[in-house]
């Protein structure tokens, strides 16, 4: 059973792998481009093209929801297994986590700050096999930050539309324009940094894969024909600089949009008014 | 166009990717967040069952130890008291032994006694017999003549209670 899951949970990656080599063609050369686009679904506002973004996404999610069924299922109270101790020390550390950086209003964040973690560093990571991360597309970042930004919002309006709009003016009414834009550039600004960083990472994987080959051609051009042409440094040294832009960069960046996450929506939570007003309304439903 | 552009931005694609995310929100709510923190909160209770469990069984082995002490407490008293019963017992018993003991004795040397006094009465009818009958004898000889023997025998007896008394 276990074993299943387990199983169930690496075949998402191992697919996108086998698609990726079935539809995707090979690029030549040094090219930075976007996704790949499998077909299109036609629907206004310019069609809906699905492409490798959304296929890994899917695929990443069908696959921490196997290893979330692996981990969880049949726990037990005694005798743990050592499943359920990675499943309770996850959700202990992110609670943990959750409640250091937002307090224990927010104790229900656990599932979505993990939810963003594990989906963001497991679509960046996905470049470690090969595939095309998901992250480096801001389509895919963008609408996380949208949702982290409707969150926010959401929170801001917990304590009244009033008290939402009264923010907007201070420290003085002159700045409400300025504070209008800073809330709007929240969510770009998270998308973008995102995006951006994952981007960059695969730029720069190519650029030093590039740069290699070239290097690697100039030092051993001396050697006969069919040797010359293998260009020795691309074997290997691209992967070491890749772990830094692969593994450290895609955890790094998941740890960053989640930490934003909470201290965007804690932030931007009125707690005082939102008790006042609760303190407020209980009195009033007293009286009556 | 068979690839995206490095940047570009499709309102379907950006919908897709929100929903992915409330997807996955929903997916680790239900099926790890739920299912460990209901699986911690259980052994929690189990936990406090079992002190609770344990904390009742410490308190019924103290009541049954107080309870112990007590009886040990009474059956010290309970075993002097038996021991005196007993003790009383015995002495009673002895006395009564002792005296119908006595008793015996003083039955048996009463018996005694009146045997001997019996005897000691029939001897001296005897002797007293065998005297008279030798003096009459003698008296016979001597006198050489029938006496009547009744005068005679009165006689003799008189005689010899009188030496009886002196």
């Amino acid at each position: 059973m276990s074993i299943l899951l387990l199983i169930l949970a690496i075949l998402p990656i191992v697919a996108g792998i086998i698609i990726k080599i079935m539809f995707v063609p090979a690029v030549e050369g040094i090219s930075v481009t976007g996704a790949h686009i499998f077909f299109t679904i036609d629907l206004p506002l310019g069609g809906l093209p699905i492409t490798e973004s959304q296929v890994n996404s899917w695929l990443v999610i069908l696959s921490l929801f196997f290893f979330c069924l692996f981990l969880t299922h049949d726990l037990k109270t005694k005798d743990i297994s050592k499943r359920q101790v990675i499943a309770e020390w996850i959700v202990e550390a992110v609670d943990k986590m959750v409640l250091k950086n937002m307090g224990d209003f927010f104790m229900g964040f656990g599932p979505f700050i993990a939810a963003i973690m594990g989906l963001s560093a497991m679509t960046s990571l996905m470049s470690v096999v090969g595939l095309f991360p998901a992250t480096s597309d801001i389509n895919v970042v963008g609408g996380w930050a949208i949702l982290v930004f409707f969150v926010i919002t959401y929170y801001k309006l917990k304590a009244g539309i009033l008290v939402y709009l009264k923010g907007f003016t201070e420290p003085v009414a002159f700045f409400a324009p300025v504070n209008v834009a800073s809330e709007f550039a929240t969510p770009f600004s998270m998308a973008f940094r995102h995006y951006g960083n994952v981007l960059s990472g695969s730029i720069i994987s190519v650029l030093i894969a590039s740069v290699l080959g070239a290097l690697s051609n100039l030092v051993f051009q001396w050697l006969p024909e069919p040797l010359s042409s293998i260009e020795f440094f691309r074997i290997g040294l691209p992967a070491i600089f890749s772990i830094y832009f692969d593994l450290f960069s895609g955890c790094l960046q998941a740890f960053i949009f989640a930490m934003l996450t909470m201290l965007y929506v804690s932030n931007g939570f009125p707690q005082d008014e939102y008790f006042k007003r609760k303190a407020l309304k209980h009195a009033k439903e007293n009286k009556k | 166009m068979n690839e995206l552009d490095v940047l570009s931005v499709n309102i379907w694609q950006i919908l897709i990717s929100l929903f992915n995310l409330a997807i996955l929100y929903f997916l680790f709510k239900k099926f790890l967040f739920a299912r460990v923190k209901a699986i911690v909160a259980k052994r929690a209770s189990e936990v406090t069952a079992e002190y609770d469990k344990a904390q009742k069984a410490t308190e019924e082995a103290n009541e049954i130890k107080a309870s112990w002490e007590e009886k040990i407490k009474t059956a010290d008293a309970k075993a002097e008291e038996i021991i005196q019963a007993a003790v009383e017992k015995a002495d009673n018993r002895s006395e009564v032994m002792l005296y119908e003991s006595r008793e015996k004795a003083e039955s048996i040397v009463r018996k005694a006694k009146a045997d001997a006094e019996r005897e000691r009465a029939e001897a001296q009818a005897t002797i007293k017999q065998e005297i008279v009958d030798v003096s009459t004898a003698l008296s016979e000889k001597i006198i050489g003549r029938e006496i009547n023997m009744d005068d005679h025998r009165s006689l003799i007896d008189s005689f010899i209670d009188n030496m009886g008394d002196e």
